[in-house]
Order: structure tokens, then sequence, then C-alpha cells
């Protein structure tokens, strides 16, 4: 098999940071669950502004790479993967706009709209198995989110102590065929079980693209926290520890381990499952809150930038996805120095 | 307000549906929900364990009520002989050499429990508390047999001897140095209990059996 590897990662966030006060100090704000763990607001985070799409997220966030492997390379991509949290226009994925906006022309271009907060793995399987299995040398994997600043903002949804948690970024990640900063494994796990309990709630019935007042917002089915909560301590230490039982090394020997970051508890918890202490689980909860599915590339992007990243590093992504329909995790061994 | 709530209203700490209500009950209850829990905070000062067991519970808690049992389903406790006080015995804990181990059973057959209470050394004083509980399956599992539990709490003689100098020797080990075994120990024990109940049961044999004399002591 044809070695892969996640040759480098960049990301962005808009904006200048948004204090917890947009929340804490908005008339009307829910703020007696703010006190704990899971609604505890992150002190910062940055929204999108009103004007700003996914695709220019995107666009903005590849620069770097472009700096740093050079136009040409970019645009050669064969394989362009997109998660867009919250599109911009149902219909047409943000895939073909961003290939007009930087000048690609690919031979796979896949708007993945499944796997969420974990979909960074989920593309970079995807990416792997392409790129292991024919022609194809290089892939792009795009992670776009932008609810923050638009759902969350709402009148009434910005009063929810859920509201003050997510924020918006954008993480790619360069995907070639090399054995430089070689992805050693990845395991991923689709769960139908737990398919359908994560939901948009509106709440006077309508469908989000019907006219009406209400203000869309997501939800969870009366399966409710709790059954997310159990699913997502459980769903994440499992797949990470297949995944290190099938490397032959155990967890605690993680040198760097990035997740998804939906709050502090589920964070605490992983990290406590796996025996590893705070300052090799990296995040960057504090300064960007959650941040679906871009909060891997994002965090592993200021992980390297920050030096935090050693030469030769066992990296290790994973997180889950919605209300626990996907679990996924990929080990590197990280040589993607910026030096 | 009624008045039991008035009642409760001076009692700091309370958690209830009244106050803080659902939402912050529930993000509590989840920030206390971890993945893992270290040892030492599951059975640090109590260890609770439990087993199904497929045998009918009155078998069960007959079986657990003749003490002389303890010889069959314990590691350790051998050679019980009536201590001279009525209902006390007196056995050995091969845990350790040359160690006595006092013991008496409290049952309660319309409860289901069993409690030993028992001392290592000397039989005036039984600290060493073992509770256990035949709870019907078909109540809480709807199937037949038994689910046994079975806690012993962190009596503070678990950490310090009162009395070093009835031990048979100066070295001799303390019981309490095992307390971060108890769980594992206590899980074998279960375990055996189970076997030897589900064997006999599902053989036809008679579940209990008369006192073994011991040959030497």
């Amino acid at each position: 098999m044809t070695t892969v590897s996640l040759t480098d990662v960049s990301g962005y966030l808009p904006g200048d940071p948004v204090p917890a006060e947009f929340y804490t100090e908005y008339p009307g704000a829910e703020d007696k669950l703010r006190g704990h763990a899971m609604f505890k607001a992150p002190p910062a985070r940055h929204h999108v502004a009103a004007d700003e799409t996914n695709t220019d997220m995107i666009e903005r966030a590849v620069q770097p790479l472009i700096e740093r492997h050079g136009r040409d390379e970019i645009r050669g991509v064969d394989v362009l993967l997109v998660h867009s949290q919250l599109p911009d226009l149902p219909f047409v994925g943000a895939g073909t706009e961003v290939a007009r906006r930087l000048g690609l022309n690919p031979e796979w271009l896949v708007d993945v709209a499944n796997a969420g907060c974990a979909s960074f793995v989920h593309m970079l399987k995807l990416a792997r198995q392409i790129l292991s299995t024919t022609d194809a040398r290089t892939a792009l994997i795009c992670n776009a989110q932008s609810a923050a600043g638009q759902c969350f903002t709402q009148s009434e949804v910005r009063r929810l102590a859920q509201a003050a948690i997510p924020g918006d970024g954008c993480g790619v990640g360069w995907v070639t065929t090399s054995a430089a900063s070689p992805v050693l494994d990845v395991e991923t796990r689709h769960i139908g079980a737990h398919a359908g309990d994560m939901v948009l709630a509106l709440d006077d019935g309508r469908k989000y693209w019907e006219p009406g007042e209400s203000q869309l917002r997501i939800g969870f089915t009366d399966a409710g926290l709790a059954k997310v909560l159990s699913r997502g301590n459980r769903l994440v230490p499992e797949v990470i520890t297949d995944l290190c039982d099938r490397l032959g090394v155990a967890t605690a020997d993680i040198d760097v381990l990035v997740t998804n970051q939906p709050n502090r508890t589920f964070l605490r918890n992983w990290r406590e499952a796996l025996q590893l202490p705070p300052e090799r689980h990296l995040n960057t909860f504090d300064r960007c809150g959650n941040l679906f599915g871009a909060a891997i590339p994002v965090t592993l992007d200021d992980a390297v930038a920050s030096g935090r990243v050693k030469d030769g590093d066992l990296v290790v992504l994973g997180g889950f996805a919605h209300a626990g329909d996907f679990a996924g995790a990929a080990a590197v061994r990280w040589h993607g120095g910026r030096g | 307000m009624s008045d039991a709530s008035s009642t409760l209203a001076d009692i700091p700490g309370l958690m209830r549906i009244e106050n803080p209500g659902k939402d912050e009950l529930t993000a509590h209850c989840v920030e206390l929900t971890h993945s893992v829990y270290p040892h030492h905070q599951v059975y640090g000062q109590y260890c609770t364990i439990h087993a199904y067991v497929d045998c009918p519970p009155e078998l069960t808690y007959d079986y657990l009520s003749q003490g002389h049992h303890l010889e069959e389903w314990t590691c350790s406790l051998r050679d019980f002989a009536p201590s001279g006080t009525p209902g006390l015995w007196v056995g050995r804990d091969r845990l350790e050499d040359d160690t006595s181990i006092y013991c008496k059973v409290v049952a309660n057959p319309e409860a289901l429990t069993v409690d030993y209470h028992c001392s290592w050394d000397q039989g005036d004083k039984l600290w060493m508390i073992y509770l256990m509980r035949v709870v019907p399956a078909r109540l809480v599992l709807d199937k037949p047999g038994s689910v046994v539990t079975w806690t012993n709490c962190r009596h503070p003689y678990y950490d310090a001897n009162p009395d070093p100098a009835l031990a048979p020797r100066a070295d001799r080990p303390w019981v309490g140095d095992y307390w971060d075994l108890f769980y594992a120990g206590h899980t074998v024990e279960l375990n055996n209990l189970k076997a030897i109940l589900e064997h006999r049961h599902r053989n036809g044999l008679p579940v209990s059996v008369p006192p073994v004399r011991a040959v030497a002591r």
C-alpha cells in the first residue's frame, strides 16, 4: 500500500475574538447553567463576518499552504474533500466553488455531509484510500464551520447557555503520497443506531426552508443529553484505544492527542479515559470554543505553529459526530515541521 | 409551600427538581459523569460488588446464612469451630500464618440479608463487617436466580490495628493493608460463590452441605 502522509495543516479564524460577555451580558441571557463545565462559556471565540462564506474561509485557510508548498502544487491537487458544518447553499456543495476560487481542477471532488465534528478523520481516511489506490498524488481536505456567528447569534438563540460555546473557524489538511509524515492507520465507525438523534430545532415545526418566525438551533431528540454524553464518553476513548491496539502502542504513549472540543466535560473525560496528562491533549477551546469539524485541523495547526508537536511525535486525531452516529481516530507519525 | 419543603429550605446543598430546576440538575449530573473513575475514588472508602447467580434466592440465602460455607467459597477462611461464646465461631484466615478470625453470622430471612461480623485476633469487638444481600433476580432482572450484593465499609481499624499486641508475631501484616485489593479479592470469592451455587443447582445437588470437621488445629 502506498504510504500517505498528512503533510501539512493550516487554519483560519475569522475576525477578532468575541468575548464571552457577548453572550453573558446579553439581555435575557440564561445564566444559571454557566457554572457547569458543560456550559461554561469559553473566554473567546470567533464569528464569521456577515458576508463571509464557507468558501471564503477555506480560501483563507489554504493561503499558508500555498505559501509553504507553492501555488502550482496546490493547484495540481487531485482530490478535494470539503465539509461545511453549516452549508451556505442547499443543493450545491461548497466544493466546486472552492475549486473555482482556488483555481483547482481535481479529478475527485466530494462534499462530505456526514461525520460532523470528526469529519477531518473521515476525510483523511477517504483521501488516504484514494491516494493509495489510484494515480492521485495529492488531496486537500477542508473543514469549514460557520454556525457560531450565524445560528447562535440570533436574538433568541443568543440567550441560551449553549449559544456561547460554539466558535467559527476553518482548518485544512494537505495529504500527499509520501512517507514524510505518514498516516499510520485510521479507524472509523458509522453508527446507524445513533442516527437521527441530533435535530435542527424550529419551535413552530416548520421546515428550515419554509417561511416563519422561529429561530433555527441545534437540539437533540428525547434520547437526550444523557445518551449523547454516555455515547461520547465511550466512543472516543474506544475508537482511539482500538486504533492504538492495532498500532501496538498504549494510549498513554500518545505524544499529542487532538480531538473535537464540544465542551470541557468531554475534553476532561477523554483525557482521563486515555490516561493522558492535559499537556498532551491539546485544544483551543478557551480561544475558539466548539469548532465542530474544524476543531481538529485548527488545533493541530495551532499546536504545530506553537512548537508543541515535536518531530517524530505520535499524533492521534479523534472525535465523534452529532449524537454519536460517527466516531473516528487517525494516527500520524509527525514530521511536518515548519523549520 | 408545604411544611416538608419549608423544613428542607434550611438544609444547604440540596439539589431537587424544585430548585435549582431540571436543566441545572441535569448539567450538574453531566459534570459528575466521567468516562472512567480511578480505583480509589470508587473503592477507597467502600467496596461494593455484585453478581448474578443462577440459583434460587431462597437457596442462595440459605447457603450464605450458614457460616461454615465460608470455608468453601472464601479464598482463605478455614477451620471454623465454636469459640465458646454462643453464635461466635473462630477459624483461621490463611491469608497470614497463625491468624485467627472470629465470626458471627447475622442473617435476616425476610430481608434476605446475611452479614458476617468478623475480626482478626479477638472476638470481643467484631468490626470487619461483610454486608451481603440476596435479591430475587425475578424482581430486578426479570429472570430466575439471585442477585448477590456485597459491601464492606472502611472501618478506621483497617488503617490502624487497634491492638497490635494480639498479633501472633510483630511482623504479621495487618488485614487493612489489603484494602486496595478488596475489590479484586472479593470478586474472586464472589465468583467462587457463584460457581459453587450454580454447579450444585444445575446438577440437582443439595446446595448447602454439612460442616466439614477440621482435621487438625
